[in-house]
């Protein structure tokens, strides 16, 4: 298809989409929602968690059907059968989960389904040639034979764009690409959005965070619960407004952090080391001392992969006792080898992939909020279902959660509810100490605002926090003191007047207070 | 999950297409398919004495019970095939015990209990403690139970006829204790092998459903990790399902010794995956984490009933199996058709 | 292809030949020489599996017979109902140069070869229960479970004066014996008013056996009598009876006649008969002597079968004709 070489008409719209209407069953989840994308623009799509975003783009993908309303792609109606057709018409979807198989090839992960053949039998010369064109014209070159798995996760986001890109798309829609890329890949990637832009192709782009809004929309066209709020150039919707449009109404400082409270020490560990992957491999937190006290947050700095992460696991003893070093918390010896113990000791946790290793998604909101507090709430064993219930509304309550009812399973919800419930089993218990993964990871501006909130509130009781995030504006405007670790060792300690975005990201890239030589640019 | 408000608007026949559609609608609706067969095919009116009902719950029990604690290990993600060379290993046990030596029944069960309870003890440590997958370790302890009970019985059925050292066979009476489990209570009406179903599965409901170690075994089978970072004792509640599911086995091992009157070797075989079809037709699913013992029941009497009907319609073997499979996968299929 | 021919025209040759009558065979011209007197003979002996109690009591028959016989070593080996781990049991005992096998195989065309191979090598193979295609063996020890069915038919026939409604519960009928039991046991009844109200596959085995009588219970109100494939199946019909309350009324006849099931049960008083179904294992030996003293012996035995009933079994049973 000669189109992608075709010189952008700003004003022609490649694809309109009129008068959407969409049910589940007895719920509405989009009303009369109208979009259109022009050719050569990145048109982001602003909301919410659950203000209809994701339904509005299965719809564009072919996954669902909607109830009503019309579209048409090129002038031409569109009303795609199955995702394959919507391939087909040149709709290409880059889903937030990656979607690539992770122990085919490159070739063979972007060739699935379609495979190039030679009288039944699969053409690899062809494809493995075809497969090293689409990725070139992306700015991606590399051993197309390889496993996925063998790359790391930013490079596998390009393939999978490279993916969708292989059938020649002329709408591209991007799902909170940059949820999983360090600073570094989301750079490649901004360039690579740039780079199709170009190109006349047209891009749906999805995301939560405000500084890719503001760097890289041309319009944006924000949905709340299931209606269209609105649609304006960049230009004209300044981020106050914005913010405004999504939540339904003003929301006030995005970082609502206040003076700490900090008392007595909680957390201190000196030289502690993790070995997640075995004793013989090189440890993945290397020698790192820290405290917490109560009523502070500490940030933990650093780029995917720096060990921030496997430190709280470590911590938490989620590692058993692949650690060493010291941990004390409260004053007191505490090298925990399993959770239990931890947990017993007043630490909780909350992981950075909240379906993976927070809840059990199957289950109701009840099961998962009262999980961690099953021995209290249970005496000498058996459950005593009225007064989980109570337990549940009362440790979601504050938390403001939204779901029709406590006995909806959890993976029906939306992704800051989700996480609600997660923070909402740990503080069952009580914390004094509580580490937080990547907190906000995929949720929505109102829903970080309230548990930038609720933070503010557990510290003025006195609890601890350690927290890790990637977002550089919520690190540097809600941590006390920062910790920023390079490849598994502590580079920087930085207090809250010391700390800015440049002297975090060089201690990150290795050049903290301890000065190692950079090497940490490499995946 | 059904909001009030909603239901109300429904009207009844709306909420009655809305249970259909839940799981345990769809297992129900199974099951009373294959009542109405019974109902069509009836046998000269064999279907409706209440001898055939008696009969059929009666012959399901043994599979019942091993199905029961099946889900148990099911609902964590695992499966046990070794539930049925446990049986036969118990029930060689049990017979030797109680024939050949003359033990009481307070004695031998207690036993034979403990040694099914070894026997998943030892399937769940290899799973919980040493992480072997569950599909393996439970098919090493299929053939090493199985070679136990051969060892045990020496090949032979354990009967009432003793064999002495001259090689002459001496009569026993047959045990009271079997006399006991195979004859009817209340009133001539209920087997007791029903009964002890019944025990065994309540058991079973109420620590899954009612206790805290249950609430585990979901939280293991919906995401293990989760679980474990909950604090929740992860290896301990795993290993706990496995002997539980050995002692079911071996609950099912006396009640085939004492319903055959002797301790086979053999028997047993197949039972595994007939115990895994029933909690699967009730629409517990096998990656664990969802379905209950509710619906395992209905999926116990779907294919209990199915037997049975087949079986007074005197159907040859080789239509059987055919139906089976249909009905097996029939069922199946409608609980998938509801996600 | 060619020796598919040839070994198909052997075989059409040896049933025509074994037709008529036991075939009375000088000793086959054994390629090796009469061997000379050894204070010890080795046989080797190849049990399909050992998962069923018949073939346990073969083997304990097998080493009852020969234990009075201080010069006979007999190793076993269970094949554990595996054709190609038989046949490299054979081909094992004939680099042991064993002086003779004694093999009960799994099937007939896969063994047929490693059988020949071992009998042309020198070694007398004996053929028990289970037949091989051809003629490369020395002896063929088997009983007969169309005769055994037809006498268990005649007997029953005569026990219930020449009509009655009979439940038959069947072995396997994908397996010969069953087909055998039952074609025979028709054969038997042919002619008289017995008529067979209920019939049921219950894969010889007990718990099976219970839950097809339970159903015919529920459906017939009269039965006179049980035949049984095997006696498992006809105690498994006897305790479905008995839980009924309907023992007293039915009989029960089973095939088989272990001296721990079968001939238990009608020495207890629960089967009216059962019909020895005889494992040969006494005859090996016995055949097996024969060989090894050069003695000739027939190329086929076909066992006789033994009649237990309450009146016979205290006498060890009465032969059938």
């Amino acid at each position: 298809m000669s189109f992608l070489m075709m010189h952008p008409a700003q004003t022609t719209s490649v694809l309109r989409m009129d008068g959407i209407g969409m049910r589940f069953g007895p719920v509405t989840v989009l009303d009369d929602v109208s979009f259109d994308l022009r050719a050569g623009e990145v048109h982001v799509l602003a909301g919410e968690n659950g203000a209809g975003k994701s339904t509005l783009i299965k719809i564009l993908a072919g996954v669902h059907r909607p109830c009503g309303g019309t579209m048409t792609l090129d002038g031409c109606a569109y009303a795609p059968a199955g995702p394959n057709d919507a391939t087909h018409r040149g709709v290409a979807v880059v889903h937030q989960e990656l979607s690539l198989i992770p122990a085919m090839s490159v070739a063979d992960n972007l060739f699935l389904g379609c495979e190039r053949t030679r009288g039944g039998w699969v053409d690899h010369a062809s494809q493995h040639a075809a497969a090293r064109r689409a990725l070139a014209g992306i700015g991606l070159e590399l051993d197309v034979t390889r496993a996925v798995e063998s790359f790391p996760i930013g490079v596998r986001q390009m393939i999978e764009i490279g993916k969708a890109l292989a059938h020649e798309a002329r709408v591209l829609v991007m799902d909170e690409p940059t949820s999983a890329l360090n600073a570094q890949e989301a750079e490649q990637l901004f360039a690579l959005v740039a780079l199709l832009k170009g190109r006349g192709c047209g891009l749906v782009y999805i995301t939560h965070k405000m500084e890719e809004i503001e760097r890289l929309a041309d319009r944006i066209t924000v949905l709340r619960d299931g209606r269209r709020v609105g649609t304006a150039p960049r230009a004209e919707l300044p981020m106050e407004r914005l913010v405004e449009w999504m939540v339904g109404r003003e929301v006030g400082e995005r970082f609502p952090r206040h003076a700490p409270h900090a008392g007595e020490e909680l957390l201190r560990l000196t030289g502690f080391s993790v070995f997640s992957g075995g004793r013989s491999a090189r440890p993945t937190v290397d020698g790192v001392s820290l405290t917490v006290r109560r009523g502070e947050i500490v940030g933990l700095g650093g780029l995917q992969g720096s060990g921030g992460s496997e430190l709280m696991g470590g911590l938490f003893g989620a590692y058993g006792a692949r650690t060493s070093g010291t941990a004390a918390v409260r004053g007191r010896a505490a090298r925990f080898t399993a959770p239990r113990q931890a947990i017993r000791a007043g630490l909780a946790y909350v992981t950075n992939d909240r379906k993976a290793s927070g809840l059990v998604l199957d289950q109701t909101i009840v099961f998962n909020a009262t999980l961690a507090d099953l021995p209290r709430l249970s005496p000498f064993g058996w459950r005593r279902p009225r007064a989980e219930r109570a337990a549940a509304r009362e440790a979601t309550q504050p938390l403001q959660l939204r779901a029709d009812s406590l006995d909806m399973s959890v993976g029906a919800l939306s992704g800051g509810n989700q996480q609600k419930v997660v923070v909402a089993k740990w503080l069952r218990l009580g914390p004094d100490l509580l580490l937080l993964d990547e907190p906000t990871r995929g949720i929505d501006v109102g829903a970080k605002r309230e548990l930038y909130s609720l933070l503010n509130a557990w510290t003025a009781r006195g609890m601890g926090i350690l927290m890790i995030t990637s977002e550089m504006p919520e690190l540097l405007a809600m941590s006390d003191r920062i910790v920023v670790l390079h490849r598994g060792r502590a580079t920087a300690t930085l207090t809250a007047a010391e700390a800015t975005a440049e002297r975090v990201l060089a201690a990150a890239m290795g050049q903290g207070g301890a000065s190692r030589v950079t090497e940490a640019t490499q995946s | 999950m059904t909001d009030d408000r909603d239901t109300a608007a429904m009207g009844f026949a709306g909420r009655v297409f809305r249970w259909l559609g839940s799981p345990t609608g769809r297992a129900c609706l199974a099951l009373a398919l294959v009542l109405l067969v019974g109902f069509v095919f009836h046998a000269d009116g064999a279907f409706y004495k209440a001898g055939t009902h008696r009969d059929a719950l009666r012959q399901t029990s043994v599979y019942g019970i091993l199905a029961a604690g099946m889900t148990l290990v099911i609902v964590t993600g695992g499966i046990d095939l070794a539930v049925g060379s446990v049986l036969a290993l118990v029930s060689v046990c049990f017979a030797t015990l109680t024939i050949h030596w003359g033990w009481s029944a307070w004695a031998a069960v207690p036993l034979a209990l403990l040694i099914g309870a070894l026997c998943g003890g030892a399937s769940g440590l290899a799973v919980a403690s040493w992480r072997v997958q569950p599909f393996i370790a439970t098919l090493a302890m299929m053939a090493l139970a199985r070679g136990l009970a051969k060892y045990a019985s020496g090949g032979m059925k354990v009967s009432t006829a003793v064999q002495e050292v001259d090689g002459a066979y001496r009569y026993v009476a047959v045990p009271a204790v079997f006399r006991a489990i195979d004859t009817r209570i209340l009133g001539d009406n209920v087997p007791v092998v029903t009964a002890i179903f019944a025990v065994c599965f309540g058991l079973a409901w109420l620590a899954l459903a009612r206790h805290r170690w249950g609430r585990q075994l979901y939280a293991i089978g919906g995401n293990e990790e989760a679980a474990r970072l909950s604090g929740l004792p992860v290896v301990g509640a795993k290993f706990a399902a496995y002997v539980a599911s050995g002692l079911f086995a071996a609950v099912a091992g006396i009640c085939q010794a004492a319903q055959e009157q002797q301790g086979d070797p053999e028997a047993g075989a197949g039972y595994e995956l007939l115990a895994i079809a029933m909690v699967v037709v009730g629409g517990t699913s096998l990656m664990g984490g969802r379905g209950g013992l509710g619906l395992t029941l209905i999926g116990i009497l779907t294919i209990g009933y199915l037997e049975k009907i087949l079986s007074i319609n005197a159907v040859p073997e080789a239509g059987r199996l055919m139906l089976t499979g249909v009905i097996i996968l029939a069922a199946v299929l409608t609980q998938k058709r509801g996600r | 292809m060619k020796r598919m021919v040839c070994l198909a025209g052997l075989v059409a040759g040896w049933m025509v030949a074994g037709c008529g009558k036991p075939v009375e065979q000088a000793a086959p011209a054994t390629p090796a020489a009469p061997r000379a007197a050894k204070a010890t003979y080795t046989i080797g002996m190849s049990q399909c599996n050992l998962g069923e109690p018949w073939r346990v009591q073969m083997n304990a028959d097998i080493k009852a017979a020969a234990e009075p016989h201080p010069e006979l070593k007999v190793v076993f080996k269970d094949a554990q109902n595996d054709t190609l781990r038989q046949r490299a049991h054979v081909e094992e005992f004939v680099s042991a140069g064993v002086d003779l096998i004694i093999i009960s195989p799994k099937e007939a065309q896969p063994l047929t070869e490693p059988v020949a191979k071992a009998y042309q090598s020198g070694i007398p193979v004996i053929v028990l229960d289970r037949a091989v295609l051809g003629d490369q063996y020395t002896c063929f020890i088997a009983a007969d479970n169309r005769k055994i069915g037809k006498a268990a038919g005649e007997w029953i026939k005569q026990a219930l004066g020449g009509k009655g409604k009979v439940v038959e519960l069947k072995g396997l009928m994908t397996s010969t014996p069953g087909q055998d039991r039952h074609a025979g046991f028709l054969e038997g009844i042919a002619g008289s008013g017995i008529e067979v109200v209920f019939e049921a596959d219950m894969k010889w085995l007990e718990p099976d056996a219970r839950k097809e009588m339970e159903s015919a219970l529920a459906r017939f109100d009269a039965i006179d009598l049980v035949y049984a494939h095997n006696d498992p199946g006809a105690h498994g019909a006897y305790l479905a009876a008995k839980a009924a309350g309907r023992d007293s009324s039915i009989r029960f006849v089973g095939i088989d006649a272990l001296p721990q099931e079968g001939v238990a049960y009608v020495a207890q008083g629960i089967l009216a008969a059962s019909f020895q179904y005889p494992t040969g294992g006494q005859e090996a030996i016995a055949t097996a002597l024969q060989i090894l003293k050069g003695e000739p012996v027939p190329k086929q035995i076909v066992l006789g079968s033994r009649l237990f009933t309450k009146a016979s079994v205290a006498a060890g049973g009465e032969d059938l004709p």
